[in-house]
């Protein structure tokens, strides 16, 4: 068995938040140990059917801070994957990480291929420029949902349910939109071969995939914080002067 | 014989019979069954064969003089040979496929539709080691597009029949003989994205089949016969292919004239038994005719002898083709539901012996 979500239902389900808390813990014990044997074929298969993705599964390339050397990605030009990658790594405050071996999936390729997955994910957060935040997080997620239509990103929209309701406002008025249109309509990320795009212009592969980077999420969080913070201030000082 | 679904794991069913029922059916080039039947027709003098001649045209006879006491021969068809003969019968039989002339001249219409696929056809050597029995299985996977069937032959040989798009058996068709072969055992073996993948290259076939079966190695289903044989080579040009339709005449008989084989009926290959069909036809045919003569009835008339023919043979065609349609459109589909309910499917064909009993008998025609 496995859970799907389809768009047409998260609304639905939003309106009861009592279904909403049961579905969340269901997935949390559900969603890892059935949920990732299929998302693992359908991404696997996603590989198959395209040339590059065949050839990093020939190659089965690792991103360690070996192959991945920061230090030389500083290196490269402005507007290269590269320097948008460590850019990317700087601005979250993130230390690049090799991430855990993939240990619980028996099958050798698909094992590879949730490796392949896990370790592209930083990948995805410097094309798109979306930060870690769960905002961000969700709004990936919603991409890489809509990119390869995989049930189990589709459960981590869960996590919208959680959302104070201008973000959720936020998620489904901007970022929704934006994941659907670009995930569906870019080719399959998982197929970039990144060791071979580091020097590559970042907008120029953003336009062969067919990506357009959404909204600042950042800059428009502090916007937003700083409109609230002059309302407040105008607030207080009407208060001040009727006093 | 062995059938599975690429799509479904469950989806398997092996037909063996019991060594005491001998073969489940048998499996012959057709080539064989001509040079047999033209040994027969020798015996069955008189008989005139009509050697590398085709057929022109086709008409009545002219109406009765009425000076002369003659036959009056204006309802009996004259068949108009290349080599300017001219033949008038009392019953014209055509046997002359899908579009020959006798249904033309008959006026009698057809049903059915083109399914926008084609047969890939080919003869394949199978790699065998020299002093192994030679085995005598029949395979058929059925992939998205349509079925892939190895049919043994003597000698370690086979037959191919791969139903697949226009598109793709184009392609086949296009690609190196070591890049063919790979391709075919790719669709005997492989999950069905690489099939597909492999669909798409020009080159490179042999590679990625080498590839993929590292990772999803066959040695085991094929020792046990699971999976067929792979291909060692294909016979140099025995590539061919058709395109698959579904078609039935409303009728298969008028005045003076009776239709059989695929001039009246034409099926999708997946069951093979197109030619059955067709051998069917000529033994119900025949039996209407001997019934006939036996009787001094007129052959030709359709009350007295060939409405005997069309009653038998027209409906029992009619269940075939709705079937082996339905099978088409069943393993066209991808959808996991259906992919499921074809494995339970299977899966039972596959418990049952009542029910496997009764398709082996199918099968054997
Ligand atoms: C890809 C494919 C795979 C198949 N696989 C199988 C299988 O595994 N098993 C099976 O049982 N069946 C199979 N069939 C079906 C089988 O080939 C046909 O059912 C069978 O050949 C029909 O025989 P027929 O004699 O009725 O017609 P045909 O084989 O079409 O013969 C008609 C004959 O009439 C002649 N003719 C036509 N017009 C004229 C004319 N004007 N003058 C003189 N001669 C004329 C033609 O030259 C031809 O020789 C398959 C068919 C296809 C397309």
């Amino acid at each position: 068995m496995y859970l799907s979500t389809t768009l047409s239902e998260v609304p639905w389900l939003l309106a009861s938040d009592v279904v909403a808390d049961a579905v969340e813990d269901l997935i949390a014990t559900l969603g890892e140990t059935t949920a990732t044997p299929y998302f693992i074929y359908r991404l696997r298969d996603a590989m198959l059917s395209d040339t590059t993705g065949r050839r990093i599964l020939r190659d089965r390339p690792r991103m360690t801070s070996k192959t991945i050397d920061v230090a030389r990605l500083q290196q490269l030009p402005e507007n290269t994957v590269g320097r948008a990658f460590v850019g990317w790594l700087e601005r979250e405050g993130i230390e690049q990480d090799s991430r855990d071996n993939v240990r619980y999936i028996d099958d050798e390729e698909c094992a590879y291929v949730m490796q392949r997955y896990r370790e592209c994910h930083d990948f995805y957060h410097a094309l798109t420029g979306l930060p870690v935040f769960v905002e961000g997080e969700v709004a990936l997620k919603a991409f890489e949902f809509a990119n390869t239509l995989l049930p189990m990103t589709g459960l981590s929209l869960f996590a919208v349910l959680r959302m104070k309701a201008a973000q959720r406002r936020r998620f489904w008025n901007t970022y929704l939109p934006w994941a659907v249109t670009n995930g569906v309509k870019s080719k399959e990320i998982i197929n970039i071969y990144w060791e071979e795009q580091l020097e590559r212009d970042v907008d120029e592969l953003r336009a062969e995939l067919g990506i357009e980077t959404p909204p600042d999420l950042r800059e428009t969080r502090r916007r937003l914080r700083e409109e609230r913070k002059a309302a407040q201030e105008k607030e207080n000082m009407g208060e001040q002067r009727q006093k | 014989m062995r059938v599975w679904d690429g799509l479904s794991s469950r989806g398997r069913v092996s037909f063996d019979s019991r060594p005491s029922d001998g073969p489940i059916a048998y499996m012959t080039e057709n080539q064989n069954i001509t040079r047999g039947l033209l040994a027969a027709l020798e015996q069955q003098a008189p008989v005139t064969v009509f050697d590398k001649t085709s057929v022109e045209d086709i008409q009545l006879g002219p109406p009765p003089d009425s000076s002369l006491s003659s036959l009056n021969l204006s309802s009996y068809p004259h068949v108009m040979l290349s080599s300017k003969q001219r033949i008038g019968a009392r019953l014209l039989v055509g046997a002359d496929g899908i579009n020959g002339p006798v249904r033309t001249f008959a006026g009698i219409p057809t049903r059915g539709y083109d399914y926008d696929r084609h047969g890939v056809v080919a003869t394949l050597k199978l790699d065998m080691p020299q002093d192994e029995e030679v085995e005598t299985k029949a395979y058929q996977r059925f992939l998205p597009d349509g079925p892939i069937a190895l049919l043994a032959l003597p000698d370690g040989f086979a037959t191919l029949v791969w139903t697949t798009t226009p598109q793709k058996a184009a392609h086949l068709k296009t690609l190196s003989s070591e890049n063919f072969i790979a391709s075919v055992n790719a669709a005997s073996r492989l999950p069905i994205v690489d099939i597909e993948y492999m669909s798409t290259q020009p080159d490179g076939q042999t590679s990625e089949l080498e590839w993929r079966s590292s990772i999803n190695p066959a040695n085991e289903l094929e020792r046990t016969g699971a999976v067929p044989r792979t291909i060692h080579s294909v016979q140099e040009g025995s590539i061919a292919s058709f395109s698959i339709r579904l078609r039935q005449a409303t009728t298969y008989t008028a005045d003076r004239i009776a239709l059989i084989g695929d001039a009246a009926h034409t099926i999708h290959p997946l069951a093979g038994q197109g030619l059955n069909m067709g051998l069917a036809d000529s033994q119900a045919l025949a039996s209407a005719i001997i019934e006939a003569v036996e009787h001094g009835a007129d052959v030709g008339n359709e009350l007295t002898c060939l409405n005997k023919y069309n009653g038998e043979a027209w409906m029992r065609n009619n269940r075939m083709l709705g079937v082996v349609d339905k099978l088409h459109w069943l393993y066209s589909m991808r959808n996991p539901a259906v992919v499921a309910a074809r494995g339970l499917g299977l899966g039972m064909v596959e418990q049952f012996g009542g029910l496997k009993n009764w398709f082996m008998r199918q099968a054997g025609g």
